[in-house]
């Protein structure tokens, strides 16, 4: 299983909890899946385009999937996948 | 790009008078730390935009580590919801221009501190000025307007810019060196819709806690000591106990520090 680490704005999909486990494959597939048990996070996650919204970032074991293969990339068991939205707090 | 550190050669730097050095003696101890650093802290100017819960406490920690001279932006008056993390000001303060309060606070920490206050937030009207005084930048604006309006300036003047910010228990910090790493615009170009400048949760162990890391980074900038967060974001989550360095990467089509960008 591959762990996904929630942002605060997006734990009210998810009873509040901050990290899911979820089957390996890839970060597509595990927003997929994460949709299932979390109805109403993906369009948290997604724009009207289906891309990853541009204040939010994506890092499968600390390395963005921007500069991997987007959301086609693999993710294996034992992977971390942190979502990462903007932040201005202070 | 060259860092503070680089810029200033020994025989230009202040020194340090008796009183100075058993101030500092005790983190002049520091391994590799030394009586140069020290001299290097006293030598630096930095600006901080916004002097709250995040930013007054970099410049707090900054003036108690010898930093020379702070520029510091931040308009309105102490209210009473700024005192659950806003270190400079205490009850008594409450209805007084919040940069006279942070002013008068930070002297009684360093009454040698040089301070350039702005009564004002950053903007695109002042951000220039603002950041041309500077050797080093902290950003801790809970306005992204502002963020942006730093980020540009930093990077048109080609200086570090110590980006820290938080919501909720989470929190990031990273340091951007323009040309050499990305800047605020590469790693998220747009705001959360969601966001507003009053609406997010905030308890002052987040605020500090990524304080603390942007204090610390511009202690390595201006010395040269240790690591510091170039080319990483370093993501925090209090509630779940998490520290996680993210690999951020400059984005070609920026439109700040890209290709794209127009010139000044």
């Amino acid at each position: 299983m591959a762990t996904v680490f929630i942002p605060t704005p997006m734990r009210k999909f998810t009873q509040n909890k901050s990290r899911i486990s979820l089957a390996a494959g890839t970060v597509a597939a595990l927003f997929a899946e994460l949709e299932q048990s979390c109805p109403g996070v993906s369009a948290q996650i997604y724009d009207a385009e289906g891309a990853i919204k541009r204040y939010i970032n994506v890092f499968v074991n600390g390395k963005d999937i921007r500069n991997l293969a987007g959301v086609q990339t693999p993710v294996e068991d034992r992977d971390d996948v942190y979502i990462v939205p903007a932040m201005a707090g202070g | 790009m060259n860092s503070p550190a680089e810029h200033k050669e020994l025989n230009e730097l202040p020194p340090l008078s008796e009183f100075e050095l058993q101030l500092y003696a005790r983190q002049l101890t520091l391994p590799e730390f030394g009586l140069e650093a020290q001299q290097k802290l006293k030598a630096a100017t930095v600006m901080i935009s916004r002097v709250g819960g995040l930013g007054g406490t970099v410049a707090m920690l900054l003036a108690r580590a010898g930093v020379g001279s702070l520029v510091l932006a931040h308009d309105g008056v102490i209210e009473h919801e700024n005192l659950n993390r806003m270190h400079l000001a205490f009850r008594e303060d409450l209805g007084k221009p919040r940069i006279e309060v942070f002013r008068e606070t930070l002297l009684k920490i360093n009454p040698d501190l040089r301070l350039v206050c702005e009564p004002e937030n950053v903007t695109e009207a002042n951000a220039a000025r603002l950041v041309a005084q500077a050797d080093i930048v902290v950003d801790g604006s809970p306005s992204f307007e502002e963020r942006y309006a730093m980020n540009r300036e930093a990077v048109r003047q080609n200086k570090p810019l110590v980006m820290a910010a938080m919501s909720s228990l989470e929190g990031y910090a990273s340091t951007f060196l323009p040309g050499e790493t990305p800047c605020l615009s590469c790693i998220y170009p747009e705001p959360p819709e969601y966001w507003t400048v009053l609406g997010f949760p905030v308890i002052a162990t987040s605020s500090v806690l990524v304080a603390t890391i942007a204090a610390m980074e511009v202690i390595k900038l201006v010395t040269g000591y240790g690591e510091t967060l170039a080319g990483q974001l370093l993501y925090c989550d209090l509630s779940s106990n998490i520290f996680q360095r993210m690999q951020i990467e400059r984005r070609h089509d920026c439109e700040v520090c890209g290709a794209a960008a127009q010139p000044a």
